[in-house]
């Protein structure tokens, strides 16, 4: 026992403080808004209504021939326009990295998303009273969006929550929302993760010794409680003195 | 104080110690179990390949003419064939349509044996096919209802690997083994949902976490006197006793 002491101890002097804010910021995800914490609270769920007339389309087969090779080719819709968005390179998920061609699906001219493009754009998928303010291209990495892999643009508006509006660049899809209400959240996410260097991920080395010290520190205290459990203490709370001596027996 | 809290930390911790075991077990398996892994990423390859236009004999006015209600179009390719994708207007079914570039042949819903080469096409592994299953409702938890219907191919290899094709679009829609089922049931007992898995905000979980934090914080108490403070009056008071109080 007494080496489970020492090691409940000890332990707790490593992993004390971050078990604390474990806590803290688990109930906060607990009871936060999960619409804001997303930095949803400005994204505009109305899809844009689209129409499609096929017979104005330009020939699939006439661009791929007039790019270079492509794995895929997808109709988008920006601004309900069509677009063809030609892969030229491939990820597994949107973020990872990818190159894209735009297309107009109608004229087969090829398109680069513009300052002016790109706002509108972004007012799309805003749904709050605020001016933009701002337009930056911003290369990966991208603190607020760490696991985008492509260049993106940052839209920001005015407005009480200062949200920024993400649009990836090639493609003109809108990576996310992010807001003052996101940012805290983030906070408590990188608390929790232990994620001091904004990689998005908790597989990090100061979170994998965190997790062996508490593994320690919880199969002591557990140990522990069954010992003091056998031993009747929990009846005797109320004469310390007793108790101690008992402790000292084994 | 320091007995008070010693009292509430013990007391505190007889009901809540088993809940600190389960928090440290299954956030270590998270912590320690690569998140890339866990997603299957590396049981699938990320196909490369090309669309080949010189294959595309089935021109863009034969399709509007077969199907004049098209929504969407896009080309890709399927086991390497190049291929129309087509998303129909509502009113029509299938709404979904794979069609051969090459000769405008539909290929979807996708039979048996071409789910199995498609997912043996993507599948990085050297199992074999153990089981392939066609799922049309009830879907299991590691697969969204919205890719039904979808076929199941079970690989015969190290954490039962299952990958999942769309019967309707031949697309790659899910790739599970057993770790990440095993992350899935940690994430469940780490947020206290015994339910559904997705519900973080769940009331359980508030009162034990609050009652923990003061477990914690009356644990952090203790930590003060003992090893902190300790310290000073360690010349003070001899060994037997401090350790008669601990």
């Amino acid at each position: 026992m007494r080496w489970v002491r020492k090691l409940h101890k000890w332990a707790s002097v490593i992993v004390g403080i971050q078990f604390v804010l474990w806590l803290a910021s688990g109930l906060y995800f607990n009871l936060m808004d999960h619409t804001k914490a997303a930095g949803l609270s400005y994204f505009n769920q109305d899809m844009v209504q689209h129409q499609l007339d096929a017979t104005q389309l330009i020939e699939p087969k006439a661009v791929l021939e007039q790019h270079s090779d492509s794995m895929a080719l997808d109709t988008v819709f920006l601004l309900a326009k069509p677009y063809y968005l030609l892969s030229h390179q491939q990820g597994l998920y949107a973020h990872s990295y990818h190159e894209y061609t735009l297309v107009d699906a109608y004229s087969g001219e090829v398109v680069t998303l513009d300052e002016a493009l790109v706002t509108r754009l972004a007012q799309a998928s805003y749904s709050g009273e605020g001016k933009v303010a701002e337009l930056k291209l911003l290369t990966p990495p991208i603190s607020d969006f760490p696991k985008q892999q492509n260049p993106t643009w940052q839209v920001s508006f005015a407005d009480d929550i200062n949200t920024e509006v993400y649009v990836e660049a090639q493609s003109g899809r809108i990576v996310g929302h992010s807001d003052e209400h996101k940012k805290l959240a983030d906070i408590f996410f990188m608390l929790h993760f232990m994620d001091y260097n904004n990689q998005g991920s908790f597989n990090n080395v100061p979170m994998m010794l965190m997790a062996f010290f508490s593994l320690w520190l919880t199969i002591t205290g557990c140990y522990w409680c069954i010992d003091l459990l056998r031993k009747g203490k929990y009846r005797h709370k109320r004469r310390p003195r007793i108790k101690t001596t008992a402790i000292k027996l084994p | 104080m320091h007995k008070t809290a010693r009292t509430l930390h013990q007391w505190l911790m007889l009901f809540l110690g088993l809940q600190f075991a389960i928090w440290s077990v299954t956030g270590a398996y998270m912590v320690y179990m690569d998140i890339d892994f866990i997603h299957g990423d590396d049981l699938v390859i990320t196909p490369q390949s090309k669309v080949q236009p010189a294959q595309m004999n089935y021109s863009l006015q034969q399709l509007i003419q077969a199907y004049p209600h098209i929504d969407k179009i896009s080309v890709d390719t399927l086991l390497g064939e190049t291929v129309y994708r087509l998303t129909l207007a509502d009113g029509e079914s299938p709404k979904k349509l794979v069609i051969s570039a090459n000769s405008g042949q539909v290929l979807t819903p996708l039979s048996e044996s071409t789910a199995v080469s498609v997912a043996q096409y993507f599948y990085t592994g050297k199992g074999d096919v153990a089981e392939v299953t066609l799922i049309t409702d009830n879907p299991p938890f590691e697969l969204s209802p919205r890719h039904l219907p979808a076929w199941r191919v079970n690989f015969d290899d190290f954490g039962s690997p299952s990958l999942y094709v769309s019967a309707h679009t031949g697309i790659l829609v899910g790739k599970r083994h057993e770790f990440w089922r095993w992350f899935d049931w940690m994430f469940r007992f780490h947020i206290m949902d015994y339910s559904s898995g997705e519900d973080i905000d769940n009331a359980l979980l508030f009162w034990v976490a609050l009652l923990a934090s003061g477990g914690a914080l009356t644990g952090m108490v203790l930590v003060y006197f003992r090893v902190f403070k300790g310290q000073f009056t360690r010349r003070k008071k001899s060994r037997v006793q401090r350790v008669g109080v601990a």
